[in-house]
């Protein structure tokens, strides 16, 4: 069954940096938002933009990201022709096991996944950025532009213009250079680890890199590269809108306080266009106590609120007791703080128990992580 | 396990006011996040029930919507699942649109699947029950049909124009109907087990006897001449067969000692959902002993009321004692107290809406 464009999502990285939250999950699976895990941005982007099908690539801690996902009806990828197939670095046939070596190799080890739909074009994506995005419009660019290959990238400030790999463009957009972490950018055009290729072409590049012993096989590192070393057309596609990469307990926080001061991620879809998926939960509905005080905040269905919740995040079947003061936290699912318990600036892992006599991270304005 | 065919009998003579103008009362939206009939369909699906029937008597639009395949209630979708069985023929008919005329117009439903036994069950009467003891029973007594009640003790308030049994030596001798004359009764809950054959005969019985008879009505007539055994049901029960008695359940679960009766880890209530966020509470939010469901945006003042998916109530709004069905919108400023807001209404005027001991209501999409 022939596709125009299939999309792959590397799902396969740990995400060291967010200690313990990803010691049994992997990173995009981490919870975000009140409801959701944070593949569900990219695959309801894919569903959204009529993509329907999707291959899921993972390796470090893969279970549950794998039954989560499962075979993409929470995204309404469950047509006859539609599907989210979930690729596990495995045994193969003719190398035997293997992990994936770097995100190019993760591609091609699954070229005969994306032979199966003989796609024109061929969609790479992150499985742990935050945001919304239309991808048919960077298709539409990238046809219009006659290019091989297709960038999204996201202006962004000079100071963190060092941080990023950075696009050197043309007037057109087209790319002349790309820079990885450059310690003196020349542009603040940073890649958001988003690719359209024409299929056949990344083909050749896929497998003429698994044969070079010195590549890394990376996209930033080594195809990108080469194919600006051939003379291939590259463009850079400017998106604009809410971007978050949350690598970090830091800016994990961060990004779930946006959904709270930020209009700039819209969950509650206002325009009616673009809904952001997710596994929706047999909790009961959200209880509301006599004694409860609930300001700027997010709380989910199953949570029961007696006590005082300000500036937080709140997950399913989150237990607030009476008296419990919780400000400018994210509460991870089954959560339970006790009354007169109190704290600030935390994020607490799933299923926690916050003792009634618990004074957490009060007066600080660092986050603190609460886990096992 | 007994092999047990289920049947959500939607043809009751209960309307809701405006409520039910558009939609039976199986799709009323209740809680904030459900339809009154995944009660009945979640107490089936727990009692591993794999194969229900939906008798649908009018309305039909919102059902086929809320109903898909069946399988948010966890309805496996290649065997079994969930049959709406709609009586065309006479869905205009008035006398003629009734239980039975649906079932023998939808016949192979009955007569296709082979499983032993039948429970019948309405919408409109929420319970958690298990047909698993109530089919247990059945077939220990050996009887060939079972009726399920309640002893009630405020059946001058409740239940009325339901019916009532008086049970002798474990069976029904007389089904007559409630006119709330006494406080103490033993309600219907008009809940059935039929042996299958059983029900195909008393199908055939009441053609002979009335086109206009009801499946209540053969019961009650052949309640002398067939055993017809009494199961005596004690955990919750709670039947919605008013406008007012829709408002005093909804108020009546803001309270969690009733609540916790009927959502339990152990008996999941399920529906089917909509990827709503969750809800968003802004700077100037105040709420107490409210339901709130995902996807509302409150930065008004909310107590003792039940808020749907999507509603959004402006900064200084006052909502007190309300139920507010999906997508309406209270705008700043505005009050409104013991008040049913129907799906997508606007209140767009500072404006002050009080109801009395009966709730007023807004119609759906109304502007005010």
């Amino acid at each position: 069954m022939q596709k125009e464009m299939v999309a792959m999502i590397l799902a396969g990285g740990r995400g060291t940096r967010l200690e313990s939250l990803t010691a049994k999950v992997a990173k995009p699976a981490v919870y975000f938002g009140g409801k959701y895990r944070i593949i569900d941005f990219p695959l309801s982007n894919c569903a959204n933009s009529g993509i329907d099908i999707v291959g899921v690539l993972t390796q470090y801690e893969s279970v549950l990201l794998g039954t989560y996902v499962g075979g993409g009806s929470k995204w309404g990828l469950d047509g006859n022709n539609s599907l989210a197939a979930i690729l596990p670095a495995r045994e193969r046939g003719e190398v035997g096991a293997s992990w994936y070596q770097g995100t190019a190799d993760a591609i091609y080890q699954n070229i005969s996944f994306l032979d199966q739909y003989d796609p024109e074009y061929v969609l790479i994506l992150s499985g742990d950025h935050i945001y919304k995005m239309d991808y048919s419009d960077m298709l539409a660019a990238h046809k219009e532009q006659g290019a091989d290959a297709t960038i999204a990238v996201l202006d962004v400030s000079l100071e963190e213009a060092s941080r990023f790999g950075i696009m050197n463009t043309d007037a057109d957009r087209m790319i002349v250079e790309f820079e990885e972490k450059p310690e003196h950018p020349k542009s603040t055009l940073a890649s958001m680890g988003i690719y359209i290729f024409n299929y056949q072409k990344l083909r050749s590049y896929l497998k003429a890199d698994a044969m070079d012993e010195n590549s890394k096989h990376d996209f930033g590192m080594n195809i990108i590269p080469a194919m600006l070393n051939d003379q291939s057309k590259l463009y850079a596609y400017e998106f604009q809108g809410y971007w978050k990469d949350v690598g970090t307990v830091d800016s994990l926080w961060q990004a779930n306080m946006d959904l709270l001061n930020d209009q700039d991620l819209d969950l509650y879809n206002t325009k009616k266009d673009w809904k952001i998926y997710s596994e929706d939960s047999l909790s009961k509905p959200q209880i509301i106590g006599l004694e409860a005080s609930l300001k700027n905040s997010l709380v989910t269905q199953g949570c029961v609120v007696n006590g005082q919740v300000e500036g937080s995040v709140l997950f399913e079947n989150v237990y607030i007791g009476e008296g419990a003061e919780v400000i400018d936290s994210v509460l991870m699912p089954g959560v339970l703080v006790e009354e007169g318990a109190k704290l600030n600036r935390c994020i607490v892992d799933e299923g926690m128990v916050i003792k009634s006599n618990e004074r957490i991270n009060l007066d600080s304005d660092k986050v603190e992580l609460v886990s096992r | 396990m007994a092999r047990v065919l289920g049947i959500v009998n939607l043809h009751s003579h209960v309307s809701l006011k405006g409520l039910t103008n558009t939609r039976p009362v199986a799709s009323v939206s209740f809680l904030g996040r459900y339809g009154i009939i995944d009660f009945v369909l979640s107490n089936m699906s727990n009692s591993q029930i794999e194969n229900v029937g939906v008798l649908i008597k009018e309305k039909p639009r919102s059902l086929f919507k809320h109903l898909g395949n069946g399988n948010s209630w966890n309805f496996n979708s290649k065997s079994g699942g969930v049959s709406l069985l709609y009586n065309e023929k006479f869905a205009n008919e008035g006398k003629y649109n009734h239980d039975i005329n649906n079932i023998k117009e939808n016949i192979s439903f009955l007569k296709k699947n082979q499983e032993d036994y039948v429970v019948i069950a309405p919408a409109h009467i929420i319970t958690t029950m298990d047909y698993r003891e109530l089919v247990d029973a059945h077939i220990k007594t050996g009887a060939q049909i079972t009726m399920v009640y309640q002893s009630v003790d405020s059946a001058d308030e409740q239940f009325i124009g339901s019916d009532y049994v008086r049970v002798k030596d474990g069976c029904v001798q007389e089904i007559r109907q409630n006119k709330g004359n006494r406080k103490e009764r033993d309600v219907s809950l008009e809940t059935y087990v039929f042996n299958r054959e059983t029900l195909l005969d008393l199908i055939s019985q009441a053609e002979t006897m009335s086109s206009f008879f009801d499946l209540r009505d053969i019961l009650a007539y052949v309640c002398d001449e067939r055993k017809i055994y009494a199961y005596k049901y004690k955990g919750f029960a709670r039947n919605i067969n008013s406008f007012a008695e829709y408002y005093k359940v909804s108020m009546e679960f803001l309270d969690m000692n009733v609540s916790t009766q009927v959502f339990k880890s152990t008996w999941p209530i399920f529906t089917n959902t909509n990827d709503t966020p969750p809800t968003k509470y802004l700077k100037n939010a105040q709420v107490k002993k409210s339901f709130i469901a995902n996807g509302a945006i409150v930065d008004g003042y909310v107590e003792g009321s039940v808020l749907s998916r999507n509603v959004i109530v402006g900064k200084d709004a006052v909502v007190k004692n309300c139920i507010v069905l999906n997508g309406a919108y209270i705008c700043p400023g505005a009050t409104i107290e013991n008040v049913i807001i129907d799906k997508d209404v606007r209140i767009q005027h500072k404006t002050s809406l009080n109801g009395s001991t009966e709730p007023l209501y807004i119609k759906e999409g109304d502007i005010v």
